[in-house]
């Protein structure tokens, strides 16, 4: 199929250049209601992905314009050739500034295999589920449902300029509900795990501090009205978090006036009280699913600092809008590295703050920097005692707050992010359910 | 004009008959879901054009078999006659392996009534027939009128896109057929005065053909202006409000109260508040929400969903009254129940849940002008931006991407963003006082479970007055 796309690229003379995306996927899934297996799946597909350029010049000025499709393999050849020929036909009024297309390199980094390549996927969603199953042993809560996706994924990508790199890949994606009751109703908290290596203990450990959060949330307390509180945030939400500069940072936003950073910028203000923010681009993060030696594209990546003690060092950008800003490509890369703080999590807690465990739905605006979200699980300290809470919101700014801002000297890893455990947020809006209007 | 069948699905036809029949002889139960969506996304803003593929666009193969305890599922997309063999001996090789130790649940095998049915849904312009050069055009002047209102617009975005669904059920006694076109609009203006910036987006979507571009068209003024507006707006001052809330919020509280709430694979597991209160009060007597398939002509209308039950239009809600729930085949099998045709995948690579469709509220009989009369210090919440849902514990979140303020009735002119709307979802729905007499349906978004598989629906309903918690 892949010749038989080529060809026809060929064939259509209009064509500048081509860019080809192919992938196979063969997954195994399980679907858990408690302990039980309520269905199983598998998949084999192929998918191929064209994008066709064409390059044109008006009154002087080169534009480059583009156009993708999807090829399915079970498309005849007149298929195959109408759908080539109608994006060729709609790239010529694509009017976008002319970039080049990546060129061969010999310069991809050799990455470590997966340990899931070491054995067959049946084989290893059995071993997935005992390592998720380890700790479900308590009577007044645990694991009410889980599904687990295994994918073993051939990516492929080739351009009209000779590029013609592949690899291989695993991803596992496990999505589950823990529950618990005490005298009142039973509560229900969600988790969402995403990995390229398989780590029982991880595994284990993570469905474990779910139960425990879970025991906090049935007995939590209403949360109370704060006005403007110091809040410590953790878990998922850090990362969410530090998605709003990867996103004022990405060249692609910058060019289509979402960000005003620039290079050298300090992006957390002149004067910085807290910790400076320190954040790297590394693609070849050990256990990420988005770890791959070139990006779509086929541009060879390595770790790039973006971000050093809150200067904008570089952009994220791939070689298209590289090009647009007249800066170095870094290539698509999603997996970022955020520096700890000097605090430990204990120092950030010593004075009276919220601290929130889980969210509904952590929400961070990538161009305005609003955040917020509803409040599932926190602890209130009010400089005596330490209460769990649950309900109410959180509203804030990040660029009123990032000058004064903590991260913690402990780290997580959740799949594609390594930074700090635990951030510190000052003059955060916090609505409780005990509110009433001034 | 109908909307044409894919020629795709029609010539595998009697290879996936041939399939099913193949698969009998091992197994009680065969069904197979084929799938071929095509369309195109245009998107032209002042920095850039881009011509793609619909994001959604599928085309390939689920069968669905009764392995003597459960269902297994198998998704591919290459067949011909050749590989017709070597698809059973995968289903043989790949499914059912999951080892002795592990326990799991039996399901009885799905017994159906004969059925053979075709659906094949009409617009007024094909979009097939508009070249991309027209299309490009159209929205190029969208976006250069919307430039020219004022220069504080930093970025003016315009995107059309087009989606050809055809989809085909084959089982032992089933033979459903149907194609249809989905038509999906949306402005987005980024309004920027030195560092402050805010952005406005308004969809436009509807089982359409290109006539949605000419909607577009009259749309780009009211957008621009709200994003400028919204550079003075505030930040909500903590409180609980009266609020009216636009069709769309309105909306939006439909799916994320009561949508997910009722979906019955979480009855199945044990993981929807609302199974324990089918019969109660959960919402005030002015309070009556459907959905379906069939309870709307919208971006979720279809005659068969992808389990092969036909679509119907379920009432969730009424007068206040906890009725029903909304099920796929297999949570219904489990149950006891009627499938209500809500058995939707992201594609056909994805598994089949309990998912909504049209989902909305009922209209009333209040005026809106009335509403907002009554108002002597509150909000009017409009434009969907994100909601969460919490059906174990009835939490709900819904952010908007503006709150209008009313003082003594009347609109101010001053505006609050974000708002967060918080609360427990029967006193939310309980605090309904008046209900305005015009239901409005919007279709740009997609439903996610939990995080992950995307379905497309619609949700609306009419001006609501409500009691609500901001941030």
């Amino acid at each position: 199929m892949l010749n038989k796309i080529k060809q026809i690229l060929i064939n259509h003379k209009e064509i500048s250049g081509y860019k080809i995306g192919e992938t196979i996927i063969e997954a195994n899934e399980l679907f858990f209601i408690k302990k039980n297996v309520d269905m199983d799946r598998a998949k084999s597909v192929h998918h191929f992905k064209v994008t066709v350029y064409i390059d044109f010049e008006e009154k002087g000025t080169k534009y480059k314009g583009s156009s993708t499709t999807d090829i399915h393999p079970t498309m005849s050849d007149s298929e195959l050739e109408k759908a080539i020929g109608e994006a060729a036909f709609a790239a010529q009024y694509v009017k976008n500034p002319y970039y080049p297309l990546v060129k061969p390199s010999s310069s991809y980094k050799q990455m470590g295999g997966s340990n899931l390549s070491k054995e067959s996927l049946p084989y290893w969603m059995n071993e997935i589920t005992k390592a998720i199953y380890k700790n479900d042993i308590y009577e007044k809560g645990g694991i009410n449902s889980c599904e687990i996706f295994l994918n073993k994924i051939y990516t492929h990508a080739v351009n009209s300029e000779g590029i013609d790199i592949d690899s291989l890949d695993y991803e596992c994606m496990i999505e589950f509900i823990t529950t618990w009751k005490e005298d009142g109703e039973e509560i229900e908290l969600y988790k969402c795990l995403n990995f390229s290596e398989y780590d029982p203990e991880s595994l284990a450990g993570e469905v474990m501090d779910m139960i425990t959060i879970c025991k906090e949330k049935a007995i939590a307390k209403n949360m109370p009205a704060l006005g403007r509180a110091c809040v410590i945030i953790t878990r998922e939400a850090v990362k969410d978090l530090f998605s709003y500069y990867y996103s004022k940072s990405n060249a692609t936003t910058v060019y289509n006036q979402g960000s005003t950073w620039k290079i050298g910028d300090k992006v957390q203000g002149e004067e910085v009280k807290g910790d400076y923010i320190t954040m790297t681009l590394n693609p070849l993060m050990k256990n990420s699913t988005f770890s791959r030696s070139f990006d779509e594209d086929g541009f060879p990546v390595e770790p790039v600092t973006i971000i050093e003690k809150g200067v904008l060092k570089n952009y994220v950008a791939n070689s298209r809008y590289a090009h647009y800003l007249n800066v170095e490509p870094t290539g698509s890369v999603i997996n970022l590295e955020v520096n700890a703080g000097k605090n430990s999590i204990d120092d950030m807690k010593k004075e009276p703050h919220l601290e929130i465990a889980a969210f509904s739905d952590f929400s961070v605006d990538g161009i305005t920097g609003d955040f917020g979200g509803e409040i599932r699980l926190g602890w209130y300290f009010d400089g005596d005692k330490t209460i769990p809470v649950t309900g109410g919101s959180i509203t804030g700014n990040i660029n009123e707050m990032h000058h004064d801002l903590y991260l913690s000297k402990e780290l997580q890893k959740d799949n594609y992010f390594e930074g700090p455990k635990a951030v510190k947020l000052f003059n955060v809006t916090v609505a409780g359910i005990d509110n009433i209007n001034e | 004009m109908k909307v044409k069948k894919s020629e795709f699905l029609t010539e595998s036809k009697p290879l996936l008959r041939k399939l099913v029949q193949l698969l009998s002889e091992n197994y009680e139960y065969v069904s197979v879901l084929g799938t071929d969506t095509k369309g195109k996304s245009y998107r032209v803003s002042n920095t850039g054009v881009e011509v793609n593929d619909y994001m959604f666009a599928e085309r390939g193969f689920v069968v669905r078999i009764h392995n003597g305890v459960n269902y297994s599922e198998y998704s591919f997309n290459e067949i011909d006659e050749n590989r017709l063999n070597s698809i059973v001996e995968e289903i043989k090789l790949k499914l059912n392996k999951v080892s002795k130790e592990i326990s799991v649940n039996s399901y009885k095998v799905i017994e159906e009534e004969e059925i053979k049915k075709s659906y094949y849904g009409e617009v007024k312009i094909n979009p097939a027939e508009i070249s991309s050069e027209i299309i490009l055009k159209d929205l190029t002047e969208i976006v250069e009128a919307a430039l020219a209102c004022s220069e504080l617009v930093a970025q003016f975005r315009a995107s059309y896109s087009v989606m050809h669904i055809s989809k085909l059920f084959i089982s032992g006694k089933k033979d459903l057929e149907q194609s249809y076109l989905l038509g999906e609009g949306s402005l987005f203006s980024l309004a920027r005065k030195e560092e402050k910036a805010k952005y406005y987006f308004a969809p436009c979507t509807g089982l359409y053909g290109y006539e949605l571009v000419g909607e577009l068209k009259k749309m780009y003024k009211e957008v621009v202006d709200q994003s400028i507006k919204l550079l003075d707006s505030k930040p909500a001052r903590p409180g609980e409000y009266d609020v009216i809330c636009s069709p769309d919020i309105a909306g939006l509280i439909a799916h994320e109260a009561f949508g997910h709430g009722v979906e019955m694979d979480m009855f199945v597991k044990g993981r929807a508040k609302g199974a324990e209160y089918i019969g109660k009060q959960v919402a005030s007597a002015l309070t009556t929400m459907h959905d379906g398939a069939a309870a709307a002509q919208h971006v979720s209308s279809y005659l068969f969903d992808d389990e092969g039950t036909i679509g119907t239009d379920t009432v969730e809600i009424k007068e206040g009254i906890l009725k029903t729930g909304i099920s796929d085949f297999l949570s219904a099998l489990s149950l006891g129940t009627t499938p209500t045709g809500n058995g939707r995948r992201e594609s056909f690579e994805r598994k089949a849940y309990a998912r909504m469709t049209n989902t909305f509220f009922e209209a009333g009989n209040d005026k809106y002008e009335d509403m907002l009369a009554s108002i002597k210090k509150g909000y009017l919440i409009e434009g969907t931006y994100s909601g969460m849902e919490d059906p174990k514990n009835w939490g709900i979140q819904c952010i908007a991407l503006l709150g209008k303020e009313i003082i003594d009735g009347k609109l101010t002119g001053n505006l609050i963003s974000p708002v967060i709307m918080t609360g427990f979802v029967p006193d939310l729905l309980k605090s309904i006082t008046m209900v305005s007499d015009k239901v409005e349906l919007d279709g740009c978004g997609y439903c996610g479970k939990g995080y992950k598989e995307y379905v497309k629906v619609s949700e609306g309903g009419p001006f609501m007055k409500v009691k609500v918690r901001l941030g």
